[in-house]
C-alpha cells in the first residue's frame, strides 16, 4: 500500500504545470488533503482513547457512585455519595491503617531510594567503569515485580538469605513478613532496592551538568570532600533530587503489585495499600462501587502531588 | 582533583551497593540449581552442593512453560507493534501536519500521562466483559464473558500509549519542514512521506519506545492476572510462575520457582544488556519509572 501510494502522486506531481495560479491552488488542496490525512493518522488513538480512556473514566465515576452486584448492566443502583462516606466511615479501615501504610509506604521508600541513589550517584560520579555500575544498579528495574518480589520474599525466610546473614553476625532468625511490625518496612526496602536504578540515573544526569570549576575553586580554598558534599553538590543538585523525590513519592503512592505478590496486605492489614484495597473490594470481593470510589480517592491524592509537582517545577522555570 | 581525593571510600559505598544489588539475582540463580531439601532449610547456604538441572526441566514441566511463553511474546509483540506504530502516526500528525482541533487532541494525549494506571483496571475489566458480540455476548454486551479469558485482552488496554505519542511527536518536530515541502512539491502523499522521511529518521526513538515498551509489556502482572487467572491458556510468564509459588511448599519446591524466575526474566535481561543505551535513554526521557 505505501509503495502503491508513491509513483501514483509523483506521477500527477510530473502532470501539473508549475504556474503560480496553480500553486495557490496545490496549496489549499495540500492544506484540505492534510487535515484528511491528520485524522486519518490520529484515528487509531481517538478510537483507543475513547473506548479505553474516556469511556472508563465517566464509566469509574458512575460506579463510585452506585451499588452493584455482579455483571448485569441492568442492575446498578445509584446511591450517590455513600460509596465514599462508607470509606471513611467509623470503623471503616480505610483511613487508617490503609491510607497510613500508603503514605508510609511512599514515604519509607523515597527516603531510602533517595539516600542511596545520592550517595551513590555522587560516588559513581568519581569512579571508573561509570557504565558497568550503572548497569547492575539498574537490573531490578528491567525485572518483572513477580521475580522481584518472590526472591525477597524467599530471602526473608527463616532460612533465606538475609536471615543466613543475621545468623552470622550471631542475631536470631526475625520472620520479616510475618510479623505486622516488620512487614511493612520489609516491603518498603524491596521496593526502595527496585527503584535506587532509576534514581542514580537522574541524579547523575543532574550531577554531570555541576560545573568543575566549582570543585577546584573549593579545591583551591582546601575544602574537605564532606564540605563539597553539602556546600556544593547537594544545593546544585536539588531540581534532581525534587525531581526524583516527587516521582518516587507518586509511584509509591500506586504501587501494590509488589505488595500483591509478596504479603497480599497482611498479616493482617499490615501492609494494606489503598490501590491493594481497591483491587481486593473489585476482584476478590466484587463489591465495584466501593472499590471505585476507593480509586477516585487515591485519585485525588494523587492527583493533588502531582498538581503540587507541576508548580513547583515551572515556579522553578520562571526562577531561573 | 579534589573530587578524586577519597577514591577508596567510593570504591566501596559502590561496590557494596552493587553487591546488595546484584546478591538477590544470585541467590536465585543459586537456589535454582540447588537440590530437594537444600533451599529455605537452617543453615542457609549460598551455593548449591551440586548444580542440579532437574528444577528447569521440572519447571517447564510444571508450568507449561512454551503456552505462557507464546502467551507473553504474542502479547509482547502485539502491544509493542502497535503502540510504535500509532505512536509514530499520531506522532506525525501532531508535529507535521496543519488541522483544526491540534491543540486539543495534543492536550489529551498530554493528559493521558496524569491518569494512573489503577484508575483503568476495574472500568476496563468491565469493559471487556461487557464487549459486544464477543465471548457469547450480545450487541449491548450482556450474556458471556466477552473478551475477558482471551488473549485480545492481555494486550487491548496498552494498545495505545500517551508518552509514546508525546516522545514521537517531540521527535519529529526538530525534522526540518523544507524536507517536508520539497518531497510535497514533488507530489508525494502524507503516507509516503511519513513512511520514506519521517520513520528512517526516527529510528533512535523506535528502538527506545520499542524497547521500553517491550519491557513493561513482559513484565506487566496485575492486568494479566485479572484476565487469565480463569484460563491457563492463556496466561502470561508472570502469572503462571506466580501461580506455581502460590501452591507449592517453600522448603521443597522453591528451587522450581526459581527456575521458572530465572526463565522468565531472561529475555530482558538478555535484550536490556545488548540495547541498554536505548533503554536508558527511555528512563531519563521518561523519568517517570
Amino acid at each position: 500500500m505505501v509503495n502503491a501510494l508513491v509513483p501514483e502522486t509523483a506521477e500527477r506531481a510530473a502532470r501539473r504545470p508549475p504556474s503560480a495560479g496553480r500553486a495557490v491552488d496545490g496549496v489549499g488542496r495540500t492544506r484540505r488533503r492534510q487535515v484528511v490525512v491528520a485524522y486519518l493518522f490520529l484515528a487509531p488513538t481517538l478510537l483507543f482513547f475513547a473506548v479505553f480512556l474516556i469511556l472508563p473514566l465517566g464509566f469509574a465515576l458512575l460506579l463510585s457512585m452506585s451499588r452493584w452486584a455482579g455483571f448485569d448492566l441492568g442492575d446498578i443502583h445509584p446511591v450517590g455519595l455513600d460509596n465514599f462516606t462508607g470509606l471513611f466511615a467509623d470503623g471503616s479501615t480505610f483511613l487508617a491503617p490503609i491510607l497510613t501504610n500508603t503514605l508510609l509506604f511512599a514515604l519509607g521508600t523515597v527516603a531510602l531510594a533517595l539516600t542511596g541513589s545520592v550517595l551513590v550517584a555522587t560516588c559513581i560520579d568519581k569512579l571508573r567503569f561509570q557504565g558497568l555500575w550503572r548497569t547492575l544498579y539498574f537490573l531490578p528495574i528491567v525485572t518483572t515485580v513477580v521475580a522481584v518480589g518472590n526472591v525477597w520474599k524467599y530471602m526473608y525466610e527463616p532460612g533465606g538469605l538475609v536471615n543466613g546473614v543475621l545468623n552470622a553476625l550471631g542475631i536470631g532468625s526475625v520472620a520479616f513478613l510475618q510479623d505486622p511490625d516488620t512487614a511493612l518496612p520489609a516491603v518498603v526496602v524491596v521496593q526502595a532496592w527496585a527503584s535506587v536504578g532509576s534514581a542514580i540515573l537522574i541524579l547523575t544526569a543532574g550531577l554531570k551538568s555541576v560545573p568543575e570549576s566549582y570543585y577546584e575553586a573549593a579545591a583551591l580554598d582546601g575544602a574537605g570532600p564532606v564540605t563539597v558534599f553539602f556546600r556544593i553538590t547537594l544545593p546544585l543538585l536539588r531540581p534532581s533530587l525534587l525531581f526524583v523525590c516527587i516521582t518516587q513519592f507518586l509511584t509509591g503512592l500506586q504501587s501494590f503489585a509488589l505488595i500483591i505478590v509478596m504479603t497480599k496486605g497482611g498479616p493482617g492489614d499490615a501492609t494494606d495499600v489503598a490501590a491493594l484495597e481497591m483491587y481486593r473490594q473489585a476482584f476478590s470481593y466484587g463489591d465495584w462501587g466501593t472499590a471505585s470510589a476507593a480509586a477516585f480517592v487515591l485519585f485525588v491524592v494523587v492527583l493533588v502531588v502531582t498538581l503540587l509537582q507541576l508548580w513547583i517545577f515551572r515556579r522553578k522555570g520562571e526562577d531561573t | 582533583m579534589n573530587r578524586r581525593r577519597f577514591p577508596w571510600l567510593s570504591y566501596l559505598l559502590v561496590v557494596t551497593g552493587a553487591v546488595l544489588t546484584v546478591v538477590p539475582f544470585l541467590d536465585m540463580v543459586m537456589t535454582s540449581f540447588k537440590g530437594p531439601g537444600e533451599a529455605g532449610t537452617l543453615p542457609y547456604r549460598f551455593l548449591p552442593k551440586a548444580f542440579d538441572l532437574s528444577n528447569y526441566r521440572a519447571a517447564i514441566h510444571q508450568l507449561d512453560l512454551p503456552v505462557l511463553f507464546r502467551n507473553s511474546v504474542i502479547a509482547t509483540g502485539v502491544i509493542t507493534a502497535s503502540v510504535l506504530l500509532t505512536s509514530s502516526l499520531a506522532g506525525y500528525a501532531l508535529a507535521k501536519l496543519r488541522f483544526p482541533g491540534r491543540d486539543f487532541v495534543f492536550r489529551l494525549v498530554l493528559s493521558t500521562m496524569m491518569f494512573p494506571p489503577f484508575l483503568f483496571f476495574i472500568p476496563h475489566f468491565l469493559i471487556l466483559v461487557h464487549w459486544p458480540l464477543a465471548g457469547g455476548n450480545d450487541l449491548f454486551g450482556r450474556g458471556g464473558a466477552g473478551l475477558t479469558v482471551s488473549i485480545v485482552a492481555l494486550a487491548m488496554p496498552f494498545l495505545v500509549n500517551g508518552f509514546g505519542i508525546f516522545l514521537m511527536r517531540q521527535f519529529m518536530v526538530s525534522i526540518p519542514d523544507e524536507i517536508l515541502e520539497a518531497a510535497r512539491i514533488d507530489g508525494a502523499g502524507e503516507f509516503s512521506l511519513w513512511w520514506r522521511i519521517v520513520v528512517p529518521q526516527t529510528k533512535p526513538v523506535v528502538v527506545t519506545l520499542g524497547l521500553l515498551t517491550f519491557v513493561d509489556a513482559w513484565n506487566e502482572y496485575i492486568w494479566a492476572l485479572l484476565v487469565s487467572t480463569a484460563d491457563p491458556d492463556v496466561m502470561t510468564l508472570p502469572v503462571g510462575v506466580q501461580l506455581l509459588q502460590d501452591y507449592v511448599d517453600p522448603t521443597r519446591t522453591m528451587p522450581i520457582v526459581m527456575a521458572g524466575l530465572v526463565l522468565s526474566i531472561l529475555p530482558v535481561l538478555i535484550l536490556f544488556l545488548l540495547l541498554q543505551k536505548y533503554y536508558i535513554r527511555g528512563v531519563m526521557l521518561s523519568g517517570l519509572k
